[in-house]
């Protein structure tokens, strides 16, 4: 290349003549002899790399959108309740900490996951570029296992991150030590839940999206898989209730603070199985099911599991193992050449 | 272009050069259902430019894949710059610069962000993936352009991307799969003369997989020929040149004489549509058509050297020639 000629690079050692070594040496090519590092410290590379990507950063304006509207969302309930905290006069929550709110969480998460798993993996799958990975110093298993780390990280960034600020926005209106006590011993429960659904929810939406290099596709099947089993689980709880004859389903607002879902049940006789075990159709329902199971106490998101807690809790580990071996096994069968 | 090949020491089956780039031993690799894409291959490759050339399912690509560490063999063994291929895949792939031959770029990202994160992806850290980038893209011959969109490029420019991309982490050996595919023949000129200059002054080896024998022939030292799996030959590319040419020869009339004249001289010509063909072997052989010409009194229209396209060369190793039994048997 004649430009290359033109442009000795100042590392390479100074040009020797051609009759004292034979060889003409301003070539321009360094070697690198850095540091290099391993598989484990690539993989995280590949991971805080997928995060950023996760959220639109080092993409362009276009990318950030999405991310930052569900992520907008998703703290107006925080802000509400402390408002609410400062203008009531009993300084009263109106957002519990374990379920935050139901109805906004499922549905900004359902959004987010629909667009934004795509972004970590079917777009990679789209170009072809795995190839370049695998012949690059890491294994097979460590791509989805970054992308894996990497939307975890980013759902809890969705999910923690508003929690933490309804624990701030109480907190810091909080009077005396004990108050704030109480809200710490609150909020951990809350943590912990939202630690479950990040894992499980990005499981699932990265193991869908893998599905298809078509990001439209991916984003749809994400969509309709979450709307659609989340909407089938309530009104098979709906219908059993009624076959039951268990009560009739009530609009929330009848019976204490909204919580942000749509039927509570008044239960004046026994409840068929069927109305407890409805919610293990859907992740989000089957997760809400594990919250209660554990000791939950804000009304959840359908009927409660009644005795079938460990099945809720199986059900979730369920959803979490095929979502996880699927993922891994997609990529196990990617080529290369 | 200059063939660098006679310097070196030809490469033979069954006897590694010692520092051998690439060595395998007996490979094979059989997949389910009986296909045998590699069978019993024996090859050792020095340091240089190599061409690994063969048909479109030769089982380059499968190669390619167990020199990588990525697809385990049936049988045999290989190694990569003294690595085994099975036990020290990551070790390898830290050492070796990949350049698939399909389309493998991200429309949507730049050149330097993409050549930049597969540098991190090579094991770079981020200041040294950022100044690596920045370099291999500039060897490769992109400036200003490698801050636009890859979707942008023309296809010569995405071939050279894939190139930076595959220079990036500092390797020893580079493969490059058909790196001129979809190139015009500039871009295929620029794109061989690069790969020339990479393995001349870079200090780098190469094996470039092509099936086109001509191209290899430019820019190689030693040319690897694989067909259905098997090795057919591995030589210097003079030899390799020697051995697959040969000269045409039209005459206006009298073809007929002029193959018995050829024959009687011991050149075993050869019949095809109206020239005849003979084995070149060196400046002797114009000379010999040139009398036998002159002796017979024929008006001769065309003499031109020719090279053997692959076809021709996978038929001589099956001793099947089409045109040419002569440079067979003299083989």
């Amino acid at each position: 290349m004649p430009a290359d000629a033109a442009r000795p690079t100042p590392a390479s050692p100074p040009p020797v003549t051609a009759a004292a070594s034979g060889v003409i040496h301003d070539l321009g090519y360094r070697r690198y002899d850095g540091r290099r590092l391993g598989r484990a410290q690539i993989a995280r590379a590949l991971c805080w790399h997928s995060l950023r990507s996760a959220f639109g950063i080092g993409r362009g304006v276009k990318a950030k959108i999405i991310p930052v509207i569900a992520f907008g969302i998703m703290c107006l309930p925080a802000i509400v309740n402390a408002v609410a905290v400062a203008t009531s006069a009993s300084h009263a929550s109106i957002v519990h900490y374990d379920t935050y709110t139901s109805a906004v969480r499922v549905l900004v998460m359902t959004i987010f996951i629909a667009a934004q798993a795509p972004e970590l993996v079917s777009r990679d799958l789209r170009s072809h570029v795995l190839p370049l990975y695998f012949s690059r110093p890491i294994r097979r298993i460590d791509y989805p296992l970054a992308k894996l780390a990497a939307f975890i990280l980013a759902c809890l960034i969705m999910i923690e991150i508003p929690e933490l600020l309804l624990y701030l926005g109480t907190v810091l209106q909080a009077h005396g030590l004990s108050a704030i006590w109480a809200q710490t011993r609150g909020v951990v429960p809350g943590l912990l839940v939202g630690l479950m659904w990040a894992v499980v929810l990005a499981a699932i939406g990265l193991a869908l999206a893998s599905l298809s290099g078509r990001r439209a596709y991916a984003t749809g099947t994400i969509a309709i898989f979450f709307f659609l089993t989340w909407t089938l689980a309530r009104l098979l709880s709906h219908i059993a209730a009624r076959v039951g004859g268990a009560g009739r389903p009530v609009p929330a607002n009848t019976s204490g603070p909204p919580h942000g879902h749509i039927f509570v049940f008044v239960r004046p006789g026994p409840v068929p199985a069927g109305v407890h075990l409805a919610g293990l159709i859907s992740p989000f329902t089957a997760l809400d099911g594990v919250r209660e199971w554990l000791g939950g106490t804000t009304p959840g998101i359908i009927a409660d599991p009644g005795g079938y807690g460990p099945a809720y809790g199986l059900m979730v580990l369920v959803f979490l193992g095929v979502a996880v071996g699927g993922l891994i096994a997609r990529y196990r069968k990617v080529g290369i050449a | 272009m200059t063939h660098r090949a006679s310097a070196r020491a030809a490469v033979l089956p069954g006897a590694p050069a010692p520092g051998a780039v690439i060595d395998t031993r007996a490979l094979t690799k059989r997949y389910p259902g009986q296909v045998i894409a590699l069978d019993e291959l024996t090859v050792s490759v020095a340091p240089g430019v190599t061409g690994l050339v063969g048909a479109n399912g030769a089982g380059k690509s499968t190669l390619i894949k167990i020199l990588l560490g990525l697809l385990v063999p049936t049988n045999g063994s290989a190694s990569v710059l003294g690595h085994d291929c099975e036990r020290d895949g990551e070790q390898i792939r830290s050492l070796t610069g990949y350049m698939p031959e399909h389309d493998c770029l991200q429309p949507d990202v730049t050149a330097t962000e993409f050549v930049t994160h597969l540098g991190r992806m090579s094991g770079l850290p981020p200041t040294a993936a950022k100044e690596r980038a920045a370099e291999s893209l500039r060897h490769v011959g992109l400036y200003e352009e490698r801050y636009r969109q890859i979707g942008t490029y023309s296809t010569g420019m995405k071939q050279r991307v894939k190139l930076a991309q595959a220079l990036v982490g500092d390797p020893r050996l580079l493969l490059l799969d058909e790196p001129t595919i979809g190139l015009d023949p500039a871009g295929r000129a620029a794109m061989l003369e690069l790969i020339s200059r990479i393995g001349a002054s870079f200090g780098i080896s190469i094996v470039v997989a092509s099936h086109l024998l001509g191209e290899l022939e430019q820019i190689c030292d030693h040319i690897v020929a694989i067909d259905a799996g098997k090795l057919l030959r591995a030589d210097t590319v003079t030899s390799f040149t020697q051995a697959s040419q040969v000269l045409v020869i039209e005459v206006e009339e009298g073809t007929g004489q002029l193959l018995d004249e050829l024959a009687r001289r011991g050149l075993g010509p050869k019949a095809q549509d109206r020239a005849v063909l003979v084995r070149l072997d060196g400046e002797g052989t114009y000379d010999a058509v040139r009398d036998a010409v002159a002796d017979l009194g024929l008006p001769l229209n065309r003499m031109e050297r020719r090279r053997h396209r692959i076809e021709e060369l996978f038929q001589d190793a099956a001793a099947e020639p089409s045109e040419m039994t002569g440079a067979a048997d003299a083989r």
